[in-house]
């Protein structure tokens, strides 16, 4: 092919590397080869830093077939926020985005990031969760962080990725602070080679996911390990909220990086990875040689054109590039959404407060921004910039910035040198800090990279108990800390709330996010694969004005739907007509003014539900007559009879117990599963011997 | 004494009344059909050349109200009056009330109906024919003399409590422990009581792994007694049969010569005028059959002895009632086909819940060997107050395996009904199941095999996937973006 600016023609070899080989073969081609490779994330990071993880597989496919083509080191298209954004705003679930993606891109590398023991949640799982999800999952590289950079935590993952052969990447969080110091990474490092026996076999990560680190900065640290470990491929992971990313890369690249994360020039914005099309250009100006076929990269920039359009509103309302990154360095990947919450929370104006709050905050507690540890900043110093505005206005958020400004830069964190009232609000400053901070700086999460926070910040969060606290503070990591949890009992617990057997991938999404995961599979109940299927203005907006329709390919036949009439709203239910390849459907759709009228469902134990949809006939027995509330019932004795179509159904009191409520009323019409009685199990002790069950 | 037939009137409702009228239409007989309240504008009513409301929706108000339908006969100016099956059909008063009122009577003579209708006299009748009938004890209205029974005859459980007065699985529960005997006695004694207004019961020693294998009969005024060979209907649920096939598999010629015979001889001793069943337990292990019941009316499975004999059973009961002799002779007989029928109701195929409400679709399948008779149409309602039968499918090929490759069809491509939830998808488990493939039938075998036939079902067609994702788009199209987008 080529090159428009004169570099020699070069054949890419579109499958260099692809699924079935193993870690070392891989690792050992990106080494050997002169060339550098490139990690697409448009379908993971690039949607996650500028439009809240809401680019859909719909769109994201499209991408699919010229990544199969195009020459990528692997497309990072799981993972991160992806995962959770996935099961509860875009309705799709990661394992289907895993088959779709195989399936039309089979000879790409597919990568996934993981927050070690969290996963793809948010607090820290015990190694039975970690191995059983782990393993369930079909990926090709894992991208494993620590926001603590706390490499035991990485144990149970590296574990399970490298028995089946998949590559492991272990990645070192970056930032720029005074105790990030060449020594420190080069600590960490040694760390990984030991848990990873050696650096045959996996790849090291740098994420810079604030996008802060300078030229000068990440040259250095580079060459500082590739001197330790010239063996040793390394990855560079750099989103562009300073606006200085390019030329961080080819620095990188001149120390010796390999690979690099990009995203299609036509979905950066500013909070995501460099543009691809202009990072080759650049790396092959500077006689850097890219592994890309350039023709299909740029037809795949101009594809995401064809539906990027759709996005505008996920876009974080905050615009441009922000240098200031460099003192609160929140995460790229948090950026839209904290804005987007803030938003929504009426406390947009703030923002610029909290950003000054968080450059102070995270000079008095070590961590690194990137989840868990960026929600846990965000929810700490927004609570208290707005704490602040809520009790004194704005006046009140000036001072606490000058409090803290005093605090940390004047006095250089020196308790002691505070006044008396200064020291006694400092000592309020943690005091509504969340659970998952006080959880942070007791070790729940693991050794905090440069040694635990001073006392103060102990008796701020925990007030009179603080040293009893402390004491409960340890040096373990989860991985060894963690009971293990019984996986029998909460998988019961899942189908009991869904109502049936749960599938494998279905227990995975559970473990992450319980209640998410629940409501995501009773919401694909109800609408299928709605969230497959139609085009994102659909999806979003429906079918406007009747005769507009949508066609869609599904399950191998074609498929029409056709908006026919909406209806006038009355009592809270418009009547919508749809055609379904023609047919007339009529869906009575419920707006929110519609009165809420369930049926109770048992659910308890205690609950005795109707078997069947019928007519309840009879409360109580022909033998003791009608039931009332406070009697006492035996095991086994017939409570009430339901009729349908003609067929008794005896309902038996499955335990001996008092009648606590009495649900129904006779000749009630009763749905399956419907609530008829509570029945309670406690009993006195007089009756004790006649509700022996002597079955 | 030859009469003549011009309007019939229909005293049943649904898939029954439509099958009669299909042929009335053949004969270009006239009918009336009869229709509660929430019935107005269900399929038998279109279907007729008249109809006459008959009271509100509980039946006994309705399709039990003798004298409202009665009534309607004068009315609508009907000169007969065909019961169908359920409701009225075994009623003898109801039969002895047509006749009184002037009405031709299209069904057997109303002693017959009240002899053979009481079990205990049945049983007498059966015995005396030389029939053979199973170990029980009749007439019990005090769970004391079951216990009595099972001491002194030596009975052990299971055994099957059920209404003298009854049929069609109505008030029969089965017993497999002391425990249950007391429940299961108030139950079926309830049940008696309120379909039949008896409260009478008798007590069985059940078979285990018994089959259910029934005699079609037909005979007219002039004492020709023939019979049309033998159906098996072992698969049920709850009591009640949901699939039935002609002729049964596995019973030997000998025995199926012998098992029809008797039949015959039952129904010559009783002097039997009409289409009419006898119904026998078949243990199969032993090839031993018992006498079971009559049913003294046209019953649901009819249609498949019509496609293995080729005649129309409802035809012949009109013929009967006009005083007409048989146009066959037993020599005439011969079944050339296999035929199978499946129940489809609107019910929950898990649990047999019942599914009411509006059908909002209806595909009726079609193709090569399948026979529909359905009792909705697309747009119908169902309501709770009765049967949950909406829809015969009947297939018929070379053998077995032919007719149940056509079923399969049938059910599993062809059949679509949206709005209620129908047993559709486990009749196709059961079909495909290895065991029924087989021929190895036991009335429990839907208990036995529920798991696996859960298991077998499919519920993610296209079809009804598709119907989600339209859900999704009426929705968002009414209320626009959602807050959890």
């Amino acid at each position: 092919m080529a090159r428009k600016n004169g570099c020699e023609e070069k054949m890419i070899d579109r499958a260099f590397v692809r699924p079935g080989m193993s870690a070392h073969e891989i690792v050992q081609k990106v080494r050997e080869s002169k060339e550098v490779f490139l990690t697409s994330t448009a379908m993971r990071d690039a949607g996650q830093s500028d439009y809240k993880n809401r680019l859909r597989i719909h769109d994201l496919l499209t991408l699919a077939p010229l990544y199969n083509e195009m020459g990528l080191f692997s497309a990072e298209c799981h993972g991160g926020a992806r995962w959770h954004v996935g099961i509860m705003n875009r309705k799709e679930n990661p394992f289907e985005e895993v088959r779709l993606l195989r399936q039309a891109m089979p000879d790409v590398l597919l990568q996934t990031l993981v927050r070690e023991t969290s996963l793809w949640g948010y607090r820290p799982y015990p190694p039975n969760v970690v191995k059983y999800a782990v393993s369930r999952v079909d990926i090709d590289v894992w991208r494993c962080f620590s926001f603590l950079n706390d490499v035991r935590n990485m144990r149970t993952v590296a574990e399970v990725v490298m028995d089946k052969r998949k590559l492991f990447e272990p990645t070192i969080s970056f930032t720029d602070a005074s105790w990030t110091t060449d020594r420190y990474y080069l600590g960490v490092i040694d760390e990984i080679v030991a848990l990873c026996g050696g650096t045959s076999d996996i790849i090291l990560c740098i994420k810079d996911m604030a996008g802060v680190g300078t030229t000068k900065r990440i040259g250095i640290l580079i060459d500082a390990i590739k001197q330790r470990y010239p063996e040793l491929v390394i990855e560079y992971h750099r989103h562009m909220t300073d606006g200085l990313a390019l030329p961080a890369y080819l620095a990188a690249a001149k120390a010796g990086a390999k690979i690099f994360d990009v995203e299609e020039d036509s979905l950066v914005r500013f909070y995501g990875e460099p543009p691809m099309l202009s990072v080759e250009a650049y790396f092959e100006e500077a006689g850097i040689h890219v592994h890309l076929n350039r023709e299909v990269a740029e037809e795949a920039v101009l594809k995401v054109r064809e539906w990027i359009g759709n996005y505008e509103w996920a876009e974080s309302p905050f615009k441009g590039f922000d240098h200031t990154v460099t003192y609160h360095r929140m995460p790229g990947g948090a950026f839209p959404s904290s804005f987007e919450q803030a938003s929504k929370g009426g406390f947009l104006e703030l923002m610029p407060a909290i950003l000054k709050v968080m450059s102070l905050y995270n000079q008095i507690v070590h961590y690194f921004d990137v989840t868990p540890g960026s929600q846990i900043t965000w929810v700490t110093c927004s609570g208290v910039v707005n704490k602040y505005a809520k009790e004194k206005g704005s006046a009140g958020v000036k001072h606490l910035i000058g409090l803290l400004v005093k605090f940390v830069i004047d006095r250089e964190q020196s308790f002691e040198s505070m006044d008396r009232e200064e020291q006694d609000e400092l000592l309020m400053f943690f005091r509504n800090a969340s659970e998952d901070f006080r959880n942070l700086i007791l070790g729940q999460y693991g050794q905090l990279p440069n040694g635990w926070p001073a006392d103060w910040v102990y008796k701020s969060a925990f007030g009179d108990a603080w040293q009893e606290k402390i004491k409960t503070r340890n040096d373990l990591s989860p991985v060894e800390l963690l009971k293990e949890d019984d996986l029998d009992k909460l998988r019961a617990g899942l189908e009991e709330a869904i109502g049936r057997n749960a599938t494998d991938e279905e227990f995975v999404l559970f473990l992450m996010h319980p209640k998410d995961a629940v409501e995501h599979i009773q919401w694909r109940e109800k609408y299928g694969e709605a969230p497959l299927v139609l085009p994102t203005s659909i999806w979003r907006e429906g079918l406007k004005k009747p005769g507009d329709k949508v066609e869609f390919d599904f399950w191998g036949k074609p498929y029409c739907i056709e908006l026919a009439s909406i209806g006038a709203e009355h009592d809270g239910v418009v009547q919508v007509v749809i055609l379904v390849n023609n047919k007339t459907k009529v869906y009575a759709v419920q707006t929110p003014h519609a009165k809420k009228e369930d049926k109770r469902m048992a659910k308890g134990i205690n609950d005795v539900p109707s078997p069947v949809n019928g007519t309840v006939w009879r409360i109580g027995n022909p033998k003791r007559g009608t039931l009332q509330v406070g009697d006492i019932v035996h095991k086994g004795e017939e409570m009430a009879n339901v009729e349908a179509m003609k067929m008794e159904n005896v309902i038996s009191a499955p335990f001996a117990g008092q009648v606590r409520e009495i649900c129904i009323k006779p000749n009630e019409l009763v749905q399956e599963g419907q609530l008829l009685f509570v029945i309670d199990k406690r009993v006195g002790d007089t009756e004790q011997g006649m509700l022996r069950d002597d079955s | 004494m030859k009469k003549e037939i011009r309007k019939v009137l229909i005293a049943n409702r649904g898939v029954p009344a439509v099958r009669i009228m299909h042929t009335c239409r053949d004969r270009r007989i006239a009918t009336t059909a009869v229709y509660s309240t929430p019935d107005r504008l269900a399929h038998h009513v279109y279907m007729a050349d008249s109809a006459v409301h008959i009271g509100e929706a509980p039946p006994a108000k309705s399709y039990l109200n003798i004298g409202k339908i009665i009534e309607a006969a004068h009315t609508s100016k009907a000169d007969a009056i065909h019961p169908g099956w359920g409701f009225l059909s075994e009623n003898h008063q109801f039969a002895q009330a047509v006749l009184d009122e002037g009405f031709i009577w299209v069904g057997p003579p109303p002693d017959v109906i009240k002899i053979l209708g009481d079990k205990i006299q049945a049983k007498k009748i059966a015995k005396n024919a030389s029939v053979p009938i199973i170990p029980g004890i009749s007439s019990v209205t005090d769970v004391k003399d079951i216990r009595e029974w099972m001491e002194k005859d030596a009975v052990t459980f299971p055994i099957i409590i059920k209404a003298a007065a009854g049929g069609g699985g109505k008030g029969m529960v089965r017993v497999d422990s002391k425990r249950e005997l007391v429940n299961a006695f108030n139950q079926a004694q309830s049940e008696a009581l309120k379909s039949f207004g008896d409260k009478r019961v008798m007590a069985e020693k059940y078979i285990e792994h018994g089959r259910h294998i029934e005699v079609q009969i037909v005979g007219d005024i002039y004492g020709s007694v023939i019979h049309l060979f033998e159906r098996e209907c072992t698969l049920q649920r709850r009591h009640q049969k949901i699939i039935e096939e002609a002729p049964a598999p596995s019973l030997r010629a000998d025995l199926r010569r012998e098992i029809c015979f008797a039949a015959v001889r039952l129904m010559r001793a009783v002097k039997y005028v009409s289409a009419g069943t006898v119904e026998f337990i078949f243990d199969a292990l032993n090839n031993e059959f018992y006498f079971l019941e009559v049913n003294t009316r046209l019953q649901v499975e009819h249609g498949i002895t019509e496609l293995i004999t080729g005649l129309d059973i409802v035809g012949m009961m009109l013929d009967i009632a006009m005083g007409k002799e048989l146009h066959v002779k037993q020599s005439d007989i011969r079944p050339n086909r296999w035929a199978l029928e499946v129940r489809l109701n609107a019910e929950n195929p898990n649990n047999f819940s019942p599914s009411f409400g509006k059908i909002t679709r209806l595909l009726v399948p079609q193709g090569p060997g399948v026979r529909i008779a359905s009792g909705v149409y697309e747009g119908a309602d169902i309501p709770p107050y009765y049967d949950s039968l909406i829809m015969l499918l009947i297939t018929a090929g070379v053998n077995r395996n032919d007719a149940i490759r056509v079923m399969d069809r049938a059910l599993g491509r062809n059949l679509r009904v949206e709005g209620v939830k129908t047993l559709a998808p486990l009749l196709l488990a059961i079909i495909r199941h290895p065991a029924f493939a087989a021929g190895e039938l036991s009335t429990r075998f839907i208990e036995t095999h529920m798991d696996e036939l859960i298991a077998a079902f499919r519920y993610n067609y296209s079809e009804d996937e598709v119907l989600k994702v339209a859900n999704y788009v009426a929705e968002v199209s009414a209320l626009g973006p959602q807050k959890w987008m």
